[in-house]
C-alpha cells in the first residue's frame, strides 16, 4: 500500500484528533484577531442603538431554541443585552420553547452581574415561556399588556414601569429571534406586513443560507450569523456601546435641558476603519490603561483629589501614559474610591470573557475552518494522484 | 359519516381562518379572535402539554414493561423527569435553585457537546467525501473553501477581497437557488392548502 493509498484510508479516529486539537488549542490559548463587521450586523445594531435612551421605544429578543444551540446563540443573546444595558434600551424577552425559559434568566443573569443598576420591571422585562406563538405574535399588535397579561415572576404588566410609553408594536418596533432552524417566520409572515414591526434574528451558521432571501428583500433589517455574527456584535459594542471616553464625567447623567446623557457613543464607520480601536477589540487578558497626555490630563483633573496618587502610579512609554491596575494596593483602592477604580479598571479596556466568548470561538473556528480546507485538498490530492497511477498502470 | 364531520371542520375551520386574515371585520378580529380563539388556545396548550408528559410517560413504561432494545435507558427518563420536576416545583427555576444548577451543568454541556459532534463528522466528511468528481462538484468544492475562508478572521487577513467574492456567492448564486426552491414550497403549499380547503385532498383523514 502506497502513501495516497494509506492516505485514502486513513482511520477517521486520526481525524478527530486533529480536530479536537485544532479546537481545544486556541480556546485554550486566545489571541487577538479582528473579526470586520458585515452590513446585516451592522444594521441590526444600529437599529437597536437608534432606540437608546428613550422611553417609547423597546426591543424584544425571542429565545426560540434549547441548549443544544446555545454555544452560537448564547453569545449573540448576551452581546445583545449588554448592548441594551449599557445603551439604555428598554428589553422584552420571551420563548416559545419551555426549553428556551431558563436559558432567557441564564442570560438576563450573566449580563446583569455587571450591572448593578440594572432592574427587572423597569429595564427589562422577561415574559418567560408563553405558548401559541401565532396568538401571541398578532395580539401584541394590538396591545402587548393585554396579550401577555403577566410576567415570568407573575407581576401584571400594566403595573410594570417598563411599560410606560409601550402599547404594541408601533413601541416595541424590533423582534430579534434566535433559533436553530425557522427563526424569524411568524414575525416576517405576521408582525411585519400587518403591524410594520421591523425583525431581525440571529441563526446558527448552517441555516443562515435559508435567510438571506428575506435579508436581501428587507423582510429582515438584520441578521446574526452563527459564532462569526455574535464575534461581530460583541466588537461593536466594545467599541461604541462600552466605550468610555477618559475626560468625560459620567457622573453627569443628564444635559442642562434635562435630556439623558448616555454612556457609550453612536455608531460611526470612520470609527471602525480607525487603528485606534485595535486597542478597545483585544481579547487577551488587559491590565494596563493606556492614554494619551491629553486623555491623562482630562482624567486627572476629573478626580483633583486623587491626582498624586495617580501621578504616583502612571509610567510614561512612547509618549503614552500608562496606568497598571495591578499596582493599585487595597488602601490605594479604598483612598481613590470605587467609582474611580472602575473607571480606571474600563480604561484597560479589559473584556470579560463571558462578553468575549464568541471572539475566542472564532480563533478556535478559524483555525478548524484551515484544517477542513486542508483536509479537503490533501483528500483530493490523494485520490487524483491514486486514480492518475491506477490509469497508467492499467 | 366517520369522515364527514372531520372533513366539514376542517373545511369550515380553514374557511374561518382565510375570512379572518383578510378581513378587518369586528366580529371576526374581536369576537372570534379575541374573545373567543385566545382564551381557548391558551387552554388547549396546557392540554398539549400534559398530552406529551402522559404520550412519553406511555411510551417508556411500555418500553420497560416489554423489555425492548435499551430498555433500561427509559428508567434514566424517569429519574430525570421526577428530578426536574421535583427541583422546579420545590425550589422555583431562578438563579441559586437546583434546577437552575441542572440547567447550567447537566443540560447545556450535554446538549452543546451532542451539537458540537457536527464538527467531527464535518471534518471526517470533508477527509473522506469531498471529491472534485465532476465540474459541478468543483464549483462546489471551490465554493465552499473560499466562503469557509470568508468566514473567519484568519481567512480576510489572506485577501480582503474574500469577504466581497464570499458575499457574492451567497447573494448571488445561493439567493437564486434558495428562491427557486422557496417558491416552489410555496406554490405547493398553496395547492395543498386549496385542495383541502375544497375537500379535494383526504388523505390527512387516514385511509385512501
Amino acid at each position: 500500500m502506497n502513501i495516497f493509498e494509506r492516505m485514502q484510508k486513513l482511520d477517521r479516529r486520526w481525524i478527530y484528533i486533529v480536530v479536537a486539537l485544532a479546537i481545544i488549542i486556541p480556546l485554550m490559548i486566545p489571541y487577538n484577531s479582528d473579526n470586520v463587521t458585515t452590513p446585516p450586523t451592522e444594521n441590526l445594531y444600529q437599529m437597536i442603538d437608534s432606540f437608546a435612551g428613550r422611553e417609547d421605544r423597546a426591543i424584544l429578543m425571542s429565545f426560540y431554541h434549547d441548549a443544544a444551540t446555545m454555544p452560537e446563540l448564547f453569545p449573540m443573546e448576551v452581546a445583545i443585552l449588554r448592548h441594551c444595558f449599557e445603551r439604555n434600551v428598554k428589553v422584552f424577552t420571551l420563548t416559545w420553547f419551555p426549553a428556551g425559559a431558563p436559558i432567557i434568566d441564564y442570560a438576563i443573569n450573566t449580563v446583569k452581574e455587571e450591572f448593578p443598576d440594572i432592574q427587572s420591571g423597569v429595564d427589562y422585562c422577561n415574559f418567560g415561556y408563553k405558548p401559541q406563538a401565532f396568538a401571541m405574535v398578532l395580539g401584541m399588535g394590538d396591545n402587548i399588556a393585554n396579550t401577555m397579561n403577566t410576567d415570568a415572576e407573575g407581576r401584571k404588566l400594566e403595573n410594570l414601569e417598563i411599560m410606560r410609553g409601550i402599547n404594541n408594536y408601533s413601541e416595541m418596533n424590533l423582534a430579534v429571534e434566535f433559533s436553530g432552524s425557522s427563526a424569524g417566520g411568524m414575525w416576517i409572515t405576521y408582525a411585519r406586513p400587518k403591524y410594520g414591526l421591523n425583525v431581525a434574528v440571529g441563526v446558527t451558521a448552517v441555516m443562515a443560507a435559508d435567510m438571506y432571501p428575506y435579508l436581501q428583500s428587507g423582510q429582515l433589517i438584520g441578521m446574526l450569523t452563527g459564532l462569526k455574527g455574535a464575534a461581530e456584535y460583541e466588537k461593536l459594542v466594545d467599541v461604541f456601546a462600552a466605550y468610555r471616553d477618559p475626560s468625560r464625567d459620567y457622573n453627569i447623567v443628564k444635559d442642562e435641558d434635562g435630556n439623558p446623557i448616555l454612556p457609550g457613543r453612536p455608531f460611526g464607520r470612520e470609527i471602525l476603519e480607525d487603528e485606534s480601536i485595535k486597542k478597545l477589540i483585544r481579547i487577551t487578558t488587559q491590565t494596563k490603561a493606556e492614554l494619551s497626555p491629553e486623555e491623562y490630563i482630562a482624567f486627572s483633573a476629573k478626580y483633583p483629589e486623587n491626582r498624586g496618587l495617580l501621578n504616583s502610579l502612571k509610567k510614561d512609554v512612547d509618549g503614552q501614559v500608562i496606568i497598571d491596575v495591578t499596582q493599585i494596593t487595597p488602601e490605594m483602592r479604598t483612598q481613590m474610591g470605587e467609582t474611580m477604580y472602575r473607571e480606571l479598571n474600563r480604561l484597560t479596556r479589559n473584556t470579560l470573557y463571558k462578553f468575549k466568548v464568541a471572539r475566542i470561538g472564532m480563533n478556535a473556528q478559524s483555525v478548524a475552518h484551515i484544517m477542513i480546507i486542508v483536509f479537503i485538498i490533501l483528500g483530493n490530492l490523494g485520490y487524483f494522484i491514486q486514480k492518475y497511477r491506477k490509469a497508467r498502470n492499467q | 359519516m366517520k369522515k364527514t364531520i372531520p372533513l366539514l371542520i376542517v373545511i369550515v375551520g380553514g374557511l374561518i381562518w382565510v375570512v379572518w386574515a383578510f378581513s378587518p371585520h369586528y366580529v371576526l378580529q374581536e369576537v372570534f379572535y379575541n374573545q373567543f380563539y385566545l382564551p381557548w388556545a391558551y387552554a388547549s396548550a396546557s392540554f398539549a402539554m400534559l398530552l406529551g408528559v402522559l404520550s412519553l410517560t406511555m411510551m417508556h413504561s411500555n418500553k420497560i414493561k416489554m423489555r425492548a432494545p435499551k430498555w433500561q435507558y427509559s428508567y434514566f427518563f424517569f429519574a430525570s423527569f421526577v428530578i426536574t420536576c421535583l427541583a422546579g416545583f420545590i425550589g422555583g427555576i431562578q438563579k441559586g435553585g437546583l434546577f437552575m444548577w441542572m440547567f447550567e451543568n447537566v443540560q447545556m454541556p450535554m446538549s452543546a457537546t451532542m451539537f458540537s459532534l457536527l464538527a467531527f463528522y464535518m471534518a471526517s466528511a470533508a477527509y473522506k467525501a469531498f471529491r472534485a468528481r465532476s465540474p459541478e462538484a468543483t464549483v462546489l468544492l471551490i465554493a465552499a473553501i473560499v466562503v469557509m475562508l470568508a468566514q473567519v478572521p484568519l481567512g480576510v487577513k489572506l485577501s480582503k477581497h474574500l469577504p466581497t467574492i464570499s458575499q457574492w456567492i451567497l447573494d448571488v448564486p445561493n439567493l437564486a437557488s434558495k428562491r427557486g426552491i422557496m417558491l416552489g414550497v410555496g406554490l405547493g403549499s398553496v395547492a395543498t392548502s386549496l385542495k383541502i380547503l375544497l375537500g379535494i385532498e383526504r388523505s390527512y383523514l387516514g385511509g385512501d
